[in-house]
C-alpha cells in the first residue's frame, strides 16, 4: 500500500454486533464503506442508535470490526502490533466530560496520553504546554479538574488528544452536554485546527454545526443512508425528517422565504448566508426580487 | 422543607483539608511527610512506653507549631471520636481486671475494680489514638491531594522492580481521588431526584440509624452510575494509548532536598527511641526510681 495514495481512514465492508454470538446479539452496524481523507471536516449525523459511537470507536481499533475491515493510515485496525500507532493517529472525545478526565490536575491529565508513549521528561513538557495553549486552558494548568466548567473539561479532553499529535480528531457528540457559550468555543477550537490540517469526525446532532462541516454522513439504523456536501443534504427536508434528522434553522426559513418571495434562494445553510441574502434583497428591491 | 444547601455535597468533599501557610512542613516532599506519617503510625502501635508515647506527642505538637495549623484545627478531627475513644478507654479501664492475675488494684468498689495494668491501658489508648489523629491532621493540613498522590506514586515506585503491581496501585488511588468528586455530584444529583418524589433528607436531629436508612435508597443507583463512570473512564484512557504501566514516563518529577533528609532521620532517631524506651520497660523504672527517691 502507498503511503501518499491511502486514505487517512479506509472502511470496507464494516459490520459491527455487540454480544456476537449470543442471544442477546444487537447489530449496530450492517455493512458501511466509506473513505475519509486527510484535512476533512466530516459530521456524522443520525438518530439515537443509529450507530454513530460504535462506527467512531472503530477508527481508534477501541471496537474490531464483526466482519470488514478499517484502515487507519494504511494500518489495519485489527492488527495488534500497530494499535498505539493507529490510538495515536486518531485521538477521540467523548461525550461526558468527566469521565474522560484521568487525572486530578490540568496539567497532568493533558500529560497521561504521552507518558503512556513514553515520550521523554522535556519533550512531554513542550507538548502538554503547546496543547493546552491550543485550546487556550494555559492559565489553568494547575487548576483542579473537576473544577472545570463543562466547556473547559472538553477543551481538556482535546487537548489530552493533541498532546498525542494525532492527525484526526473524533468527536463523539463532544458538545451534547455543554452550555451555548461552551459549545461556540469548543466548535472554534476545533475549526482552527481543521484550519490547520486537522481531520475531524463529529458525531452530533446540533445541525448548526454539521452545517460548518465539508460533508455530512447520515447513518440509519447501522447503514449509510445519505452523504455529502451539506448544502445538498440540507435541501432534501423531507428525507431527513423520515430519518429524524433536523435541518438547521435558517435553512427552514430560507425555504419559507423562496416559497413566498420569488428569487430568494432556498439552499442556505447559516445565519450569515441568510443575513446577506436578506440585505441583498432589500438593498435592491427592485431589481432582485418581484 | 430541605433546604437548597443540604444537596451541596461538593462543598463538602475535603479529601486535603489543606490550610496554606506556607510554612517549611508545608514545602517539605510528600515522600518525606508520607515516611513520617507512617512511621508515626508504626511506633504509636509498637511502642508501649508512656516517656516515648510523651515524646512523640511534643514532636507532633512541635510540627504544627511549625507548620502554623491552629491546635483547634487539629484538634476538629479528633473531636466526632472522643465518645467512642473514652468508651473504648473505660471498658478498658474496667474489664481488664476481670481477667488479668498479678495485677495490683487500686481501686475497688462493688463489681468494679481498677489495677494499674487496666489504668496504663486506658492512657495508652488514649495516647496512641490522639498521637495518630494529631499526626494526620498535620499530614493533611500541610499536604494537598496533588502532593498526596505524586507521594504515593513515587514512593511505590521503586517496588515495581520487585514485580509489585506499584504503578496499578498508585493508579488506583489517583481514579478514587479523581471519582470523589463525581460521586459527590452524582449523589446530589440522585438526591435531588428523590428529593422531588417526596424523599426527604431533611437535616433534622436523627440519629444515625435512621440516617443511614434514609441514605440506602441511594446506593443501589449509585453502585450503577459508579460502574458506567467507571466503563467510561477506562475506554478513555484505552483511546489515549493506556496498556498498563510499562514504558511509561512522568510528566511530574519529585525533588528531594536537604530538609527532607533531615526530617526523614530526625523521625527515625524518635522512632528507635521510642521502641527503645518501650524495650526496656523504661516506665517500669522511671516509676520505681520515682518512688524510691520521693
Ligand atoms: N455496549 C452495548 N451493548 C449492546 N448494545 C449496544 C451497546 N452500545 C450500543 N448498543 C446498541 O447499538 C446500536 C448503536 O448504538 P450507538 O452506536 O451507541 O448509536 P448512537 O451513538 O448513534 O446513538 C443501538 O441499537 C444500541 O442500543
Ligand atoms: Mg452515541
Amino acid at each position: 500500500m502507498d503511503g501518499a495514495e491511502e486514505p487517512l481512514i479506509r472502511i470496507e465492508g464494516l459490520h459491527y454486533t455487540y454480544q456476537a454470538g449470543t442471544h442477546r446479539a444487537v447489530p449496530a452496524l450492517c455493512g458501511i464503506d466509506l473513505t475519509i481523507h486527510a484535512g476533512e471536516y466530516v459530521a456524522l449525523l443520525g438518530a439515537n442508535g443509529s450507530g454513530k459511537s460504535t462506527l467512531l470507536r472503530h477508527l481508534n481499533a477501541l471496537l474490531l470490526p464483526t466482519a470488514g475491515n478499517v484502515w487507519i493510515a494504511g494500518w489495519n485496525t485489527r492488527d495488534a502490533t500497530h494499535l498505539r500507532n493507529v490510538r495515536t493517529t486518531v485521538g477521540m472525545v467523548f461525550q461526558v466530560p468527566d469521565s474522560q478526565i484521568v487525572a486530578t490536575v490540568v496539567e497532568e491529565d493533558v500529560a497521561f496520553g504521552p507518558e503512556n508513549l513514553g515520550i521523554p521528561e522535556d519533550e512531554l513538557r513542550q507538548r502538554v504546554d503547546w496543547a493546552l495553549s491550543t485550546v487556550r486552558l494555559s492559565e489553568l494548568q494547575h487548576r483542579a479538574s473537576h473544577l472545570l466548567s463543562a466547556g473547559q473539561k472538553q477543551r481538556l479532553a482535546i487537548a489530552g488528544a493533541l498532546a498525542m499529535h494525532p492527525r484526526c480528531l473524533l468527536l463523539d457528540e463532544a458538545t451534547a452536554m455543554l452550555d451555548p457559550v461552551g459549545r461556540r468555543q469548543l466548535l472554534e477550537t476545533v475549526g482552527h485546527l481543521h484550519q490547520d490540517g486537522m481531520t475531524v469526525v463529529a458525531a452530533t446532532h446540533n445541525m448548526a454545526e454539521a452545517a460548518l462541516t465539508q460533508r455530512i454522513i447520515v447513518l440509519s439504523e447501522g447503514q449509510l443512508a445519505l452523504q455529502g456536501e451539506p448544502r445538498a443534504i440540507f435541501s432534501q427536508i423531507e428525507t431527513l425528517r423520515a430519518l429524524h434528522l433536523d435541518v438547521p434553522h435558517p435553512t427552514l426559513l430560507a425555504r419559507e422565504l423562496s416559497a413566498r418571495v420569488d428569487g430568494f434562494p432556498a439552499d442556505l445553510l447559516t445565519i450569515g448566508e441568510l443575513a446577506d441574502a436578506v440585505a441583498t434583497y432589500l438593498g435592491e428591491p427592485a431589481g432582485a426580487a418581484i | 422543607m430541605p433546604m437548597a444547601s443540604e444537596f451541596e455535597l461538593l462543598g463538602r468533599v475535603t479529601i486535603g483539608q489543606y490550610l496554606p501557610t506556607g510554612s517549611l512542613v508545608h514545602s517539605l516532599d510528600p515522600r518525606a511527610k508520607l515516611l513520617v506519617v507512617l512511621l508515626l503510625i508504626i511506633v504509636v502501635i509498637v511502642s508501649n512506653s508512656l516517656i516515648g508515647l510523651s515524646l512523640l506527642l511534643l514532636a507532633v505538637l512541635a510540627g504544627l507549631a511549625v507548620a502554623r495549623i491552629p491546635l483547634r484545627f487539629a484538634l476538629a478531627g479528633l473531636r466526632p471520636m472522643l465518645p467512642f475513644l473514652i468508651l473504648l478507654a473505660l471498658l478498658q479501664v474496667f474489664a481488664i481486671p476481670q481477667y488479668s492475675i498479678g495485677a495490683t488494684v487500686i481501686w475497688h468498689r462493688g463489681i468494679l475494680t481498677i489495677t494499674d495494668r487496666s489504668l496504663l491501658a486506658g492512657i495508652l489508648l488514649i495516647a496512641r489514638f490522639s498521637i495518630m489523629a494529631l499526626g494526620l491532621s498535620l499530614f493533611s493540613f500541610s499536604t494537598t491531594t496533588t502532593e498526596l498522590t505524586h507521594g504515593i506514586e513515587h514512593l511505590v515506585r521503586p517496588l515495581q522492580t520487585l514485580r509489585l503491581p506499584a504503578h496499578e496501585f498508585a493508579l488506583v488511588v489517583n481514579i478514587a481521588i479523581r471519582f470523589l468528586p463525581i460521586l459527590a455530584e452524582e449523589t446530589e444529583r440522585l438526591m435531588k431526584a428523590q428529593a422531588s418524589r417526596g424523599a426527604d433528607f431533611g437535616r433534622g436531629r436523627r440519629n444515625f440509624v435512621q440516617r443511614t436508612r434514609l441514605l440506602l435508597p441511594l446506593l443501589v443507583p449509585l453502585f450503577l452510575v459508579s460502574l458506567r463512570r467507571a466503563d467510561q473512564l477506562i475506554e478513555a484512557m484505552e483511546a489515549r494509548c493506556y496498556l498498563g504501566g510499562k514504558g511509561r514516563t512522568h510528566l511530574i518529577r519529585l525533588q528531594e532536598r536537604l530538609p527532607d533528609y533531615v526530617v526523614v532521620a530526625g523521625a527515625l532517631g524518635l522512632a528507635t527511641g521510642a521502641i527503645y524506651l518501650s524495650r526496656v520497660n523504661a516506665d517500669r523504672l522511671l516509676w520505681s526510681w520515682l518512688s524510691s527517691h520521693l
